[in-house]
């Protein structure tokens, strides 16, 4: 097996290259996240962004270059890797608590720990309430925070967001960014948070990947070392803002 | 709750309508055709038997075996025993192979050719076949009717699986979901509306395949009461035997209608 360069990285990215026959959209790519971090990859619509969480998940094959996690090539068999796509993906034959159990179950969780890691999630999320109701009969928001609340609850090595919010108004955001900052606070998982709004990238992320237009690859690494709970008016934190905007008006 | 279904609710007129136009034919039917033994203006009773002796030859048939060798209740016993079974025999083979056929590229590329040049031969065609296999007892009608039941069965589920959300799919992958898995645990509910969908339409098949059955080979069965009254010329024999098929349809697809109710209701989406 593939082995990558030793590194105390829990996820690398090596040369990532995706062609859909001629058309370049991924030019050899290159990162790492370190166990833990929030990071946010910003970049133009049609760059490439979600064919970019497909390779990482293996939804789709890579043309050239590999992924790693703590040194072996990304496998969604192997690795406990979770997702939260653009459209809402809630299954409408379970209930929100069987929807939220879905990922557990593939994953083989032991019934024992599976009823508790639910219960617990369930309460994080603010989800109790509604447990037992049908996803036809909750708010679009909720529909998001069963995605997030299925993904956080298999304790997932990597967690891919795909513009999770990105359908949503304005005021269910700021609440729904809150609420996965709490998450990745207290479920310690490490996070790739997709996303074409920059005041977003901002507030939850730790660092911020800027992505070129087609054929793309990484323009710049913003760090965002701010503290928590951050605040938009914060004048570093408008700082920033700008210096993400700025990097993206080269577009 | 702002979720409950809206109930359309029927106006009396609307209740009333139907049992009119049924009375209205009715009463049109029985005026227009001649009484036994009279030869007036109107359609002579060897062209058509008068709904009022259907009625009277309906109440006699339930205990007399004459002219034809049984009762009426037998007769619609045989033909729901034989319609019913193929029709389940349908659903126990047509379903799996139909949703197996949406997922798996190997079943698909097995049985779609086969199926394909299958689908287009009527059921009826197989009727010689089936006597010379099976004679013309409840087997070979059993496996005429069955071939008319699949059809649904296996497109149904087939499209079913097709239309399964590609996301929920994707989904399932990137937990790492097997195959097997993600056909058990996604494309099969996803196909479930489409598969109750098919159970009317295959009950309507059977139900027609099954006339055409026992008109062709049989000694007993609705079909079999309405060839025995032709071939000895009796026009109300004919019509009794028409509208017991036409009765005893409704009364199963009613019931199989209130089981679909239940089972999409069990599915709530
Ligand atoms: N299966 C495919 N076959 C061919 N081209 C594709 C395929 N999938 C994506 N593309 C192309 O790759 C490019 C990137 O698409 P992608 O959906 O990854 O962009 P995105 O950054 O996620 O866009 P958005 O901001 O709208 O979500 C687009 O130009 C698209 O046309
Ligand atoms: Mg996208």
């Amino acid at each position: 097996m593939e082995q990558s360069a030793a590194s105390n990285a829990k996820i690398e990215v090596r040369n990532l290259t995706k062609k859909f026959g001629d058309l370049l959209v991924l030019d050899r790519i290159n990162f790492n996240i370190k166990k833990g971090e929030l990071v946010a990859i910003v970049g133009p619509t049609g760059c490439g962004k979600t064919t970019f969480l497909n390779c990482m998940s293996k939804l789709t094959d890579t043309t050239d270059g590999d992924i790693f996690i703590d040194g072996v090539p990304a496998d969604p068999v192997k690795h406990n890797l979770a997702f939260v796509f653009q459209e809402p993906t809630a299954l409408p034959w379970r209930t929100v608590a069987q929807n939220v159990v879905y990922g557990m179950e593939v994953k083989g969780v032991p019934e024992k720990e599976r009823a508790e890691r639910l219960e617990y999630i369930l309460n994080l999320v603010g989800l109790k309430d509604t447990a037992d109701l049908y996803p036809n009969q909750v708010s679009a928001s909720m529909m998001q925070r069963i995605a997030v609340a299925r993904a956080f609850a298999v304790n997932p090595d990597l967690l891919l967001m795909d513009e999770p919010y990105g359908q949503l108004d304005v005021k269910l955001r700021f609440y729904l960014e809150d609420e996965l900052v709490k998450l990745w606070q207290t479920l310690n998982s490490t996070v790739l948070f997709i996303t074409h709004n920059i005041e977003e990238a901002v507030y939850v992320a730790e660092r911020i990947l800027v992505l070129t237009p087609k054929p793309t690859k990484v323009r710049a690494e913003v760090i965002v070392d701010l503290p928590r709970p951050r605040n938009f008016l914060d004048p570093r934190f408008v700082e920033i803002r700008r210096q993400v905007t700025e990097l993206i008006r080269w577009w | 709750m702002a979720y409950q279904t809206v109930k359309a609710r029927k106006s009396l007129k609307l209740r009333v309508l139907p049992w009119l136009s049924l009375t209205a034919v009715i009463l049109i039917w029985q005026f227009c055709v001649s009484p036994p033994g009279v030869n007036d203006w109107r359609i002579p009773g060897v062209l058509l038997a008068r709904p009022y002796d259907v009625l009277l030859l309906g109440i006699e048939k339930l205990t007399d075996v004459n002219p034809d060798g049984a009762t009426l209740l037998v007769h619609a016993w045989v033909s729901l025993q034989e319609s019913l079974s193929a029709f389940l025999l349908s659903l126990l083979v047509g379903i799996p192979l139909g949703l197996m056929m949406g997922w798996f590229g190997v079943v698909r590329g097995l049985f779609r050719p086969v199926f394909e040049m299958w689908r287009p031969i009527p059921p009826v065609a197989w009727i010689p076949l089936a006597i010379f296999w099976f004679g013309i007892g409840m087997e070979g009608k059993i496996f005429i009717i069955w071939l008319g039941g699949m059809t649904p069965c296996i497109i149904n589920a087939y499209m079913g699986v097709k239309t399964t959300n590609p996301v929920h799919i994707q989904m399932a992958r990137t937990f790492g979901a097997s195959d097997w898995k993600i056909f058990t645990s996604i494309c099969i509910p996803s196909a479930l509306p489409m598969v109750f969908g098919a159970l009317q339409i295959a009950l309507g098949n059977c139900w027609t395949t099954l006339v055409a059955a026992e008109l062709l080979a049989s000694d007993q069965g609705l079909g079999y009461l309405i060839t025995a009254g032709r071939s000895i010329g009796r026009t109300d024999i004919v019509v009794l035997g028409m509208i017991s098929l036409g009765i005893t349809g409704v009364i199963i697809s009613q019931i199989i209608y209130r089981i679909e109710a239940k089972l999409l209701a069990g599915i709530r989406r």
